[in-house]
């Protein structure tokens, strides 16, 4: 059976030294659960694991001989294959075109066989519980927890050893994960090692063998991981013990408002929701739960005026809005941070500082000219409040961590004085410890007295940080609920549909 | 949507399926033009003296679309086209005017295109110079050189042997050159369709960096495309120079235009990664009807500039739509 492993292995980027020595040994029908914060150096490792880079300093062996990976092709040849977060696939190619993507089987003219790849994939179609059908569309039509699964298949097909899961249930469902752990088990047991990261700490003893502790470049803990608990994890990753208390919000009394800050009655699109009616009061947070496709997101962008709708009304501290546009949002008092990061937040190559500050520019206008001195002073008061790490303001923000870019994001919005922030998956693909500092501030925010709405797929984050909760399915509101009644069974139920007691299938009707 | 529900909802398409919708758009588009153009004509259309200069008129364009189609489904571009036909023309002039044989001239006008596409290429691949900028630069660079062969001479030592073979000589009743044309894009798209090289060029025109990753010859098959265009663009010199056997300065001045518009009509994107050649070839047909109109209805030429680039700027902003409507279902 394989065995990798890694002794010593350093990399430097510029002064920055990302491993400083780590040590991971890698085994056949083993789940190695790698854990660490943004920026600890799981990403490094991954990439010396698969070529990508090469290291400064530090030796590696497959079963007893050392190697040295010299590309992504030479790692992959020699049985390692990884499935990232954000999948690299070709959008307009076949799925099976994407799977033999530079390894397609050819006869002697180079004209592609399709027959043989089919009956190649066929057996790990099956397991992976994918009809054969897919084989034949566009990848580009495939939902995320999809893709990934042909990627997994990809990588079986290369028979590949060493699979290496990049924080695969990030983007997926509660379904979906649990098939995802039932396929990983299947590989194990074929004998396959899997390396799998994940932030989500209550997956680690129900998928992993053991885990390893990544804390700023160096291995900080090898478990069994049976053995863990969340507590020592997390003091582990944090490389300190961790002050910020459990789950606060529930706890405190909600103010009760006798009138919502945001109203909004029969809004309708054509495509993404039907007839739905929210009511989110000021100075709370209220917690927007539906799985992927549910109409969360599109709900919000229409409040924010980023999305026509049909129908509906939308009423703002009262009074009758209809924003045509997110500039115009903006100046009735709406903010909304998008949840892709890359794609809807950051200006990757700008400077932190013209992240931080691009939504509060007419604000430090001197007539025709920028004030730049308090500018760069507003950006580093930011900076302070929102303990973004990073050189100075100066630092271009693609280069920080996510959890520092996210931080960005948020005080890009929170600084301004808002009576509505809509936040979309604010902690998505961040460490916990990055995560709880952002709960902290979006609880204090919502003390101010702005009406917090927080859109999450993290059901444990979200019961935690709301006050009240919406939940929504196939674009209807199905549940309301507040204070004890937020049960995750409950919510769960109404999120997947699933028939309890309390929950019919119909949308609901129960004020909060 | 769910991923589930995603799932199942769509039926199982292949990959050619994908673009027959436009396909089909585009055929009738082709008749729907061809009809107004016989009524607005009088009939003066249907005549078999406009009809065939209409097919050689659609080849050459098509010669070089094929190769065109290719560099952008890579996710380049190369509108430089047209200075490099008429530099094409006027090297292959200098040889025909030094009295060389048709046989050893006709290979000449292959290896100077060739030669001009790798030029582009290196630029681009070489320089790390974006291919709209690098070929822009070249567009003037290669129209110069025209200039520099040509002095202010024009060529007119075109042996009449070319348009014998090339326009006279008929297959049913498609000209030679049509036959050519249809042959080289009927195995383009074989090979595009079939053969590993052009799933390659797919490849890369979707997800370079995955390309990359997947051990595809990213930079070769970039290339190959420039250069592959190069030589068409020679062969469609040499045969429109049995259409018009003149060179001047000016010869190929505009080219590149009616090539894009062709191709882009085509629904071959942009972007890369996604398009077909029997969207090029009804592609080719539509332009090379229109600029025909043009001159059938007796409206200054210059209107075919605006024409073609009002075709540019509606397949593409189509296009653009599509786009957008497709991201939306995520």
């Amino acid at each position: 059976m394989i065995s990798i492993t890694l002794s010593g292995i350093v990399k430097n980027f510029g002064g920055v030294r990302a491993l400083k020595g780590v040590d991971v040994t890698i085994s056949g029908g083993q789940v190695l659960v790698l854990l660490g914060e943004n920026g600890a150096g799981k990403s490094t490792l991954i990439k010396v694991l698969t070529g990508a880079i090469r290291p400064d300093a530090g030796r590696i062996t497959m079963g007893g001989d050392t190697v040295e990976f010299r590309d992504p092709e030479h790692a992959r040849a020699l049985g390692i294959a990884a499935v990232y977060q954000e999948p690299m696939v070709y959008p307009h190619l076949t799925v099976l075109e994407n799977i033999f993507a530079g390894r397609e089987i050819c006869n002697r003219f180079g004209m592609v066989r399709h027959q043989p790849m089919v009956e190649r994939v066929r057996p790990w179609l099956a397991a992976l519980d994918l009809p054969e059908a897919v084989l034949h569309r566009p990848i580009s039509t495939l939902g995320l927890g999809h893709v990934q699964l042909v990627l997994i298949a990809q990588a079986l097909v290369q028979e590949a050893r060493v699979i290496i899961l990049d924080e695969p249930t990030s983007i997926l469902s509660r379904a979906e994960t649990d098939r995802l752990v039932g396929i990983i088990q299947t590989l194990r047991a074929d004998g396959r090692a899997i390396v799998y990261i994940t932030h989500r700490l209550e997956e680690v003893p129900r998928i992993g063998d053991h885990v390893t502790v990544l804390t700023d470049g160096r291995v900080t803990g090898n478990y069994p991981a049976r053995e863990v608990t969340g507590e020592t994890l997390l003091q582990l990753m944090a490389g300190r013990t961790n002050p910020a208390p459990a789950a606060e919000a529930s706890a405190e009394g909600a103010p009760q408002a006798e009138r919502p800050m945001l109203s909004i009655r029969g809004l309708s699109h054509p495509r993404y929701f039907t007839d739905v009616d929210w009511d989110i009061p000021a100075g709370m947070i209220t917690g927007i739960y539906g799985l992927v496709g549910a109409g969360r997101s599109e709900v919000a962008m229409s409040v924010f005026g980023a999305l026509g709708t049909r129908a509906g009304t939308i009423l703002l501290d009262g009074a009758q809005v209809r924003p045509a546009s997110p500039a115009e949002a903006m100046r009735l008092g709406i903010g909304y941070l998008p949840e892709d990061r890359k794609r809807q937040g950051i200006f990757a190559p700008q400077s932190l500082e013209g992240n931080l500050t691009c939504n509060a520019l007419a604000r430090f206008c001197r007539g025709p000219a920028l004030d730049f001195r308090g500018l760069a002073a507003e950006a580093a008061q930011m900076m302070r409040t929102y303990t973004i790490k990073a050189i100075g303001p100066g630092t271009t923000i693609g280069t920080l961590s996510g959890g520092n870019q996210q931080k960005g994001l948020f005080a890009r919005w929170a600084a301004l004085p808002l009576k509505v922030l809509i936040l979309d998956e604010p902690t998505r693909g961040i460490d916990i410890r990055t995560k709880q500092e952002i709960h902290h501030f979006i609880r204090a925010r919502a003390r101010e007295g702005t009406a917090i709405i927080v859109i999450s797929s993290d059901l444990a984050e979200i019961l935690a940080l709301s006050h009240r909760m919406i939940v929504m399915r196939g674009g209807r509101v199905v549940d309301r609920c507040a204070g004890t009644e937020m049960t995750p069974e409950r919510v769960l139920a109404a999120a997947i549909g699933a028939a309890t007691s309390s929950s019919e299938p119909q949308p609901q009707r129960q004020i909060a | 949507m769910s991923v589930h529900a995603g799932m199942e909802a769509a039926p199982a398409r292949n990959w050619p399926g994908l673009a027959a919708g436009r396909e089909v758009a585009l055929l009738v588009a082709l008749v729907a033009v061809a009809l107004a153009v016989s009524i607005v004509s009088r009939g003066t259309f249907w005549n078999p003296v406009n009809i065939r200069s209409l097919m050689v008129t659609s080849a050459i364009t098509a010669i070089p679309a094929t190769g065109m189609t290719i560099v952008i489904l890579t996710g380049g571009i190369d509108v430089s086209i047209g200075s490099m036909l008429g530099l094409v023309a006027a090297i292959g002039g200098l040889a025909f005017e030094a009295g060389w044989p048709l046989p050893l001239v006709a290979p000449l006008f292959c290896a100077t295109g060739g030669l001009l596409g790798l030029v582009n290429a290196l630029v681009i691949l070489r320089g790390g110079v974006p291919p709209v900028v690098a070929t822009l630069g070249t567009l003037s660079i290669f129209r110069m050189c025209v200039f520099l062969v040509l002095g202010s001479n024009w060529i007119t030592a075109i042996p009449p042997g070319l348009t014998t073979i090339f326009i006279a000589t008929r297959i049913g009743p498609l000209p030679m050159v049509s036959v050519i044309a249809l042959l080289l894009m009927a195995g383009a798209a074989v090979i595009l369709r079939a053969h590993r090289g052009g799933r390659h060029v797919y490849a890369v025109g979707n997800n370079e960096e995955a390309a990359r990753l997947s051990g595809i010859p990213v930079r070769r098959i970039r290339l190959v495309s420039y250069v592959l265009l190069g030589v068409c663009t020679g062969a469609a010199a040499l045969v429109q120079l049995g259409q018009s056997p003149l060179v001047q300065t000016s010869t190929g001045t505009g080219f590149e235009l009616s090539v894009i518009a062709a191709v882009v009509l085509g629904g071959t994107e942009l972007a890369g990664g996604r398009g077909t050649l029997l969207g090029t070839l009804l592609g080719t047909l539509i332009v090379s009807l229109v600029t025909d109109a043009i001159v059938l209805m007796h409206i200054q030429p210059f209107w075919g500039g605006v024409v073609l680039g009002l075709i540019i700027l509606a397949s593409v902003g189509a296009g653009h739509l599509g786009q957008m409507r497709r991201q939306e279902v995520i």
